[in-house]
C-alpha cells in the first residue's frame, strides 16, 4: 500500500513538472523529470522497507543523482556540480523568464524544474503517511507555479488534470484500503476521476479568453559598455565604403539585412523601446503575419569591428553558432559584446500575393508603430497631405508616400555628405535643400508617415550588394549601410520602403518574397492624378492586444489552474459526503461506530484537536460553540454507550446516532466563515 | 431507557444508584464542594476496595472518611496510628480469663464494616504490615485461630504527604493494596463558607445518622459486581495499564492487579450513575485515582518532578478507545 502511494505522489510530481512543456519542450522535459523521479521512487520505496528513518535523505539524494546524470551530464559529481545545482536552484527560475520560449534545454535555465519536481516527491511521501490529499499539496504547487510561467492549452490542460485526477484516485483509495476496505476504496478512487470530468466538460462550456496573466516578458540584461547607435554611424560608414562588415554564405534571396529597429522620435533624436531576452530553440513568425511563411537561412560572419548588433531578419526563427539576445518585436539580436561572430540563421519570410499587398490596409495596433514625432515643424504637415493626396491611411498611401519621396528629393553621394536625423534637419531636407542621403529619406518618411496615420519605424543596416562573390556569396561593406523605413501592414508584418529608390541601392537588389511583392505593388500604383483609396477592407474582427480575438468560440477548456480549484471546491465536499455515506451504510453497530468516526472528522475538519484516546464525552467536552454541537456529542455519546457497552441488541442505534451527527454538523454550519471555509477543505 | 440494563438479579443498578446518592447527599452535609471525592470514596466503597486519602493537613481528609463511615449502620472504628501503636492493637490480642481458665479473644479495632485509619504514616512498618494484611487477607489470625472481619469491609486510611519526620512512608508494594487514592484537595471559595458556617452552627460528622444498612451496602456491592463489562472495555482498561508499564519514564508501571481495580471501580461508577455496564467514559473518569499511585517512576523522572497524573493523562490521550466490540 505505501508503494502504491508513493508511486501515485510520484506520478502527481511528474505530471506536475511537465507541465512546463511550454517553456522547455516536451521531449527536453521527459528525460529530465522521468530518471530523477523513477530513481527518487525507487529510494523511496527501499527507504521504506529497509531504512524507514532515511527514507526522506534517500529519496532526496536518489533524486539529485538523477537531476545531475540528466542535466548537467555523466558522470561523477565534482564541486562545479554542486555550483551548477545551487547556481540552477537559485537562478534558473529567474533566467528562464529572460529567455524566449521554447527555452534552450540548458543546465543554467531548466535545473529548477527537476530540483522542484524531486522536492516535491520527497515532501509528497512523507506527507503521505499523514494523509492522502495533503500528500498532494507540493505537486500541486508544482502545478500552479507552471500556470504561472505559462496557461497549459487546453487539450494538454484537459488529460494533465484527468491523470492529476487519477493519482488522487489512487492515493485516496490507497488510504481509505487501509482502514474501510476495497469497495470504500473504489469510490475514492472514482470520485476524483469523476470530478475531473465533470469539471472538464463543465468548462468546456465556459467561454475562455486568452491568457492575460504569466511571469514571462522579463528582459534580460545587457551588460556591454555604451556604443554608439548604427543611425550615428551611418554616415561615417558611408564616408568609408570599402570598409567590410560581414559576408554572407548560402544565402536565399533577401535584400537586406537589419541592425537595429528605432521606433521612437523626440524631434531630436532616435530611439528603441529594445527589450532584449536569451533566444530559446525556436521562434515563431509574429502574431501580426498571418500569410503564409517560408524559412530560409544562410551563413553569417561578422568581421572583429563589428558588433553588438548582429545582422538579422524581421521574423528570425533561430540562430546556431552563437548564443544572442534578441528583441522579438524589431527581430534585431545583440551579441552582448563587440567582435567576430561566425552564425547560422534562420528566419520566417512573408510569402505575399502582390495583388493583394496592394490594396491591403495598415495595422494600427502594430507595436511601436505609431510613436512620436516630436514638435511638428511648420509647413511639414501641409508637406504630407500633399504627398498623398488626401489618401487615407493604407500600403497605397504609404507607397504613394515614398513616390512622392523619390520623386521629389534627391539623394546624394560622395564627400561632404549630409548628416543628422532630428527635426533641424529634416525640415531643410524637406523643405529646402530636398538632398540627402538614406538616413534622411528614411527618418523624414516615418515622420511623414506617422503624420498621416500610417504606422511606421524605422530601421538601421545593411543592403546585400549586388555582385556576388567568387564563392557564391555575399561581402557586405560599408558601402552598403542603410536606413529605411518600415510600414505595418495587416496580416503581413512590417513591409520595407523604399523612399530613396534605386538611387540609394546603386545597383539592382536581389530580389524575392516580400521585397518582390512590394516592387510589383509599387508598379502597379496609379499615377498621382488618378490615386483614389483602395476599396475598404472588411471590418477587422476586433481583436484583443495579444492578437487573440475575443468572442470566438473559446478554447473548450478553462485549463488547469480552473480545474483544480473546481475539484478542490467540489472533490473535497464531494469525497466527505463519499466517506459519510458509506459509514451510514455499514451494517449493525458499525454504523454507530461510522458516526463516531464522523463527528471526530468533522470536529478535526474545523480545527479541534482530536486525538484517538477521545470519546464522545471528550468530544463535547472540548467541542468550540454554538451549544448545538456539544449537545449533539452528549447525545451521540449515549447513543453509542447504549449500542456498543449495554450487551442489550439495540437496533435503533444508527438513526439516532446519525441524527446526533446531523444536529453536531448543524452547529458547525453556524460557526464563523472562516472556520467553515477552512473545514470545507479538509477531508 | 431501562437504566438496569444488564443486571441478572437481586438489586438493580437503579437501586444501586439511589443507594450511592444518599450517602453522598449525608455526607455532604458536612464536607462541602467536593462532590467528585465523595463520589469516588462511594464508589471505592461499593467496588469494596480501601481508600487512600493523601493530602495536606486541614482540608477533610479525617472528617471525608469519619461522615462516609457513619453513614454506613454497621460498626465503624477509627485508629490512630502513632509509633507506639502495637499490631495488636488493631488486630486483637489472646486475653486470659482466670474465670474460665482459657484464653478468649478480644478483638481489635479492625473489626468494624468501616475502619478508618488516621494518619497511617505514623504507625511502624509492623503495625502497617498488620494492618495491610488485614485489608488484604480481610481476616485475622491469631495462636493459630482466624478471625473473619465484617463485611462489608472498608480501610479508610488517611496520610500526610508533606510532613516527614516522625513517619513511615507506605512500602510501594502496599500500596498497591488500596484500590484508590484520592487527593480532597482546597474547596473553592463558596464551599469554604459553607463548611466555616456549618462548623459555628456545630454540624459535625458525629452528628450524622446512618443512612444505609450493612446488608443493603452488601447487596449494593453485589450489583456492582454484575454490572456488564465488555471484552473490549477491558481490554481498553489492560491496554491503559499496559502503556503506564511501557512508558519511558515509569520504572514500575501498574499491575494486573491495577487492571482489575480499574475495571472494578469503573463498575461501581456505572453502577452509582444507575447503569448496569461499564463505559470507556468509566474507565478515564477513575483512571487517575486507581492508577496514579500505582507508578513508580525513574530516578531521573522523580528529579524532573514528573508528576504521576500527568502521566496517566498522557496515557489515556494517546490510547485509542474501543468503538467495536474486541
Amino acid at each position: 500500500m505505501n508503494a502504491a502511494r508513493q508511486s501515485a505522489v510520484t506520478a502527481a510530481a511528474f505530471i506536475a513538472g511537465l507541465l512546463f512543456f511550454p517553456v522547455f519542450g516536451t521531449a527536453a522535459l521527459l528525460p529530465r523529470l522521468g530518471v530523477p523521479l523513477a530513481l527518487a521512487l525507487a529510494a523511496a520505496i527501499l527507504g521504506t522497507r529497509y531504512l524507514p528513518s532515511w527514507r526522506t535523505l534517500l529519496t532526496v539524494l536518489a533524486g539529485l543523482v538523477g537531476v545531475v546524470q540528466t542535466s548537467l551530464g555523466f558522470g561523477p559529481p565534482t564541486g562545479g556540480t554542486l555550483r551548477d545545482l545551487w547556481a540552477g536552484a537559485t537562478d534558473s527560475w529567474r533566467l528562464v523568464l529572460q529567455s524566449t520560449w521554447p527555452a534552450r534545454p540548458e543546465p543554467e535555465l531548466v535545473l529548477f524544474v527537476p530540483l522542484l519536481v524531486v522536492a516535491a516527491t520527497a515532501l509528497g511521501v512523507e506527507l503521505a503517511q499523514r494523509s492522502p490529499l495533503l500528500a498532494l499539496v507540493p505537486s500541486f504547487l508544482v502545478a500552479v507555479l507552471a500556470q504561472c510561467y505559462v496557461p497549459t492549452p487546453p487539450w494538454p490542460a484537459a488529460v494533465a488534470a484527468l491523470l492529476y485526477a487519477a493519482t488522487a484516485g489512487v492515493l485516496l483509495a490507497a488510504g481509505a484500503g487501509l482502514s474501510h476496505g476495497a469497495p470504500a476504496g473504489s469510490l475514492y478512487a472514482a470520485a476524483p476521476v469523476t470530478l475531473a470530468l465533470v469539471a472538464t466538460v463543465l468548462s468546456g462550456l465556459v467561454p475562455a479568453a486568452p491568457a492575460r496573466y504569466g511571469f514571462h516578458g522579463s528582459p534580460a540584461p545587457v551588460t556591454f559598455a555604451r556604443v554608439t547607435s548604427p543611425l550615428d554611424e551611418l554616415a561615417y560608414r558611408l564616408a568609408h565604403p570599402a570598409t567590410e562588415a560581414f559576408r554572407v554564405r548560402n544565402a536565399a534571396a533577401v535584400d537586406r539585412w537589419p541592425l537595429v529597429v528605432f521606433d521612437a522620435f523626440d524631434g531630436i533624436a532616435w530611439t528603441s523601446t529594445d527589450r532584449y531576452r536569451r533566444m530559446g530553440t525556436d521562434l515563431p513568425a509574429g502574431d501580426a503575419v498571418e500569410v503564409r511563411v517560408r524559412s530560409r537561412s544562410a551563413e553569417i560572419e561578422t568581421t572583429p569591428a563589428a558588433g553588438p548588433w548582429l545582422p538579422s531578419q524581421t521574423w528570425p526563427a533561430r540562430v546556431r553558432g552563437v548564443d544572442p539576445l534578441v528583441e522579438e518585436r524589431h527581430g534585431t539580436l545583440l551579441l552582448g559584446e563587440v567582435g567576430g561572430a561566425r552564425y547560422t540563421l534562420t528566419w520566417w519570410q512573408p510569402d505575399v500575393d502582390a495583388d493583394a499587398l496592394g490594396g491591403a490596409a495598415v495595422d494600427p495596433l502594430a507595436p511601436g508603430g505609431t510613436g512620436g514625432v516630436g514638435p511638428v515643424p511648420p509647413g511639414i504637415a501641409e508637406l504630407a497631405a500633399q504627398a498623398v493626396g488626401g489618401l487615407r491611411p493604407s500600403l497605397r498611401s504609404a507607397l504613394a508616400l515614398e513616390r512622392f519621396l523619390r520623386e521629389n528629393y534627391r539623394v546624394v553621394t560622395g564627400a561632404n555628405l549630409p548628416t543628422g536625423h532630428g527635426w533641424p534637419q529634416l525640415r531643410e531636407f524637406l523643405l529646402s535643400s530636398k538632398r540627402g542621403t538614406s538616413e534622411q529619406f528614411a527618418t523624414a518618411y516615418v515622420v511623414l508617415a506617422r503624420i498621416l496615420g500610417i504606422p511606421a519605424r524605422l530601421a538601421v543596416g545593411f543592403r546585400t550588394p549586388s555582385a556576388r562573390d567568387p564563392d557564391g556569396g555575399y561581402t557586405v561593406r560599408n558601402a552598403d549601410a542603410l536606413a529605411w523605413p518600415e510600414v505595418a501592414v495587416r496580416g503581413v508584418g512590417w513591409v520595407p520602403m523604399e523612399p530613396g529608390g534605386a538611387q540609394v541601392a546603386g545597383a539592382t537588389l536581389p530580389t524575392g518574397g516580400l521585397a518582390a511583392a512590394t516592387d510589383r505593388a509599387r508598379t502597379q500604383l496609379p499615377a498621382p492624378e488618378e490615386l483614389s483609396d483602395p476599396p475598404a477592407p472588411p471590418a477587422a474582427e476586433q481583436s484583443t492586444p495579444d492578437g487573440a480575438p475575443d468572442g470566438r468560440p473559446s478554447s473548450p477548456w478553462a485549463g488547469v489552474p480552473v480545474l483544480l480549484l473546481v475539484g478542490l471546491a467540489l472533490g473535497v465536499p464531494v469525497a466527505t459526503g463519499v466517506r459519510a455515506g458509506v459509514r451510514r451504510r455499514r451494517p449493525g453497530i458499525r454504523a454507530v461506530v461510522g458516526a463516531v468516526e464522523e463527528a471526530r472528522d468533522r470536529l478535526r475538519a474545523h480545527g479541534v484537536p482530536v486525538s484517538v484516546g477521545m470519546t464522545p464525552r471528550d468530544l463535547a467536552e472540548v467541542a468550540p460553540g454554538p451549544p448545538g454541537v456539544a449537545e449533539g456529542l452528549r447525545r451521540l455519546g449515549r447513543v453509542v454507550d447504549r449500542s456498543l457497552w449495554s450487551g442489550a441488541l439495540v437496533d435503533d442505534g444508527a438513526p439516532e446516532a446519525w441524527a446526533a451527527v446531523r444536529e453536531v454538523r448543524r452547529g458547525l454550519a453556524r460557526r464563523g466563515w472562516r472556520s467553515r471555509l477552512r473545514a470545507a477543505f479538509r477531508y | 431507557m431501562n437504566m438496569s440494563t444488564g443486571m441478572s438479579s437481586g438489586m438493580s443498578a437503579g437501586e444501586a444508584a439511589q443507594i450511592a446518592a444518599r450517602i453522598a447527599a449525608n455526607v455532604e452535609k458536612v464536607v462541602h464542594g467536593k462532590a467528585k471525592a465523595i463520589r469516588l470514596a462511594i464508589a471505592a466503597l461499593f467496588a469494596e476496595g480501601h481508600l487512600l486519602i493523601e493530602d495536606v493537613p486541614g482540608v477533610g481528609k479525617t472528617t471525608l472518611a469519619r461522615c462516609l463511615a457513619r453513614s454506613i449502620g454497621g460498626k465503624w472504628s477509627r485508629i490512630q496510628f502513632t509509633p507506639d501503636l502495637l499490631p495488636g492493637d488493631i488486630t486483637g490480642v489472646m486475653v486470659y480469663h482466670q474465670r474460665e481458665e482459657q484464653f478468649a479473644f478480644h478483638a481489635g479495632a479492625v473489626f468494624a464494616n468501616v475502619v478508618v485509619a488516621d494518619e497511617i504514616n505514623r504507625g511502624t512498618p509492623k503495625t502497617q504490615s498488620a494492618m495491610l494484611e488485614v485489608m488484604a487477607e480481610r481476616r485475622v489470625t491469631v495462636e493459630n485461630f482466624s478471625y473473619e472481619v465484617p463485611r462489608p469491609f472498608m480501610v479508610i486510611a488517611t496520610q500526610n504527604p508533606i510532613e516527614m519526620e516522625g513517619t513511615y512512608r507506605l512500602p510501594e508494594a502496599q500500596v498497591d493494596r488500596f484500590l484508590m487514592r484520592l487527593s480532597v484537595g482546597y474547596p473553592d471559595l463558596d464551599a469554604e463558607v459553607r463548611a466555616v458556617l456549618a462548623d459555628c452552627a456545630g454540624a459535625t460528622a458525629d452528628d450524622l445518622q446512618p443512612v444505609v444498612d450493612p446488608a443493603a451496602l452488601r447487596e449494593a456491592v453485589a450489583a456492582v459486581r454484575r454490572s456488564r463489562v465488555d471484552p473490549a472495555v477491558a481490554r481498553y482498561a489492560a491496554r491503559l495499564a499496559a502503556a503506564t508499564r511501557e512508558h519511558a519514564v515509569v520504572r514500575v508501571g501498574a499491575s494486573v492487579r491495577g487492571s482489575i481495580a480499574l475495571v472494578r471501580t469503573a463498575q461501581a461508577f456505572a453502577a452509582i450513575d444507575g447503569r448496569g455496564y461499564v463505559t470507556p467514559d468509566d474507565i478515564k473518569d477513575v483512571a487517575g485515582p486507581v492508577l496514579e499511585h500505582r507508578l513508580l517512576l525513574t530516578p531521573e523522572a522523580e528529579l524532573d518532578r514528573r508528576d504521576p497524573a500527568e502521566i496517566v493523562a498522557g496515557v489515556l490521550e494517546s490510547t485509542p478507545t474501543p468503538l467495536v466490540n474486541a
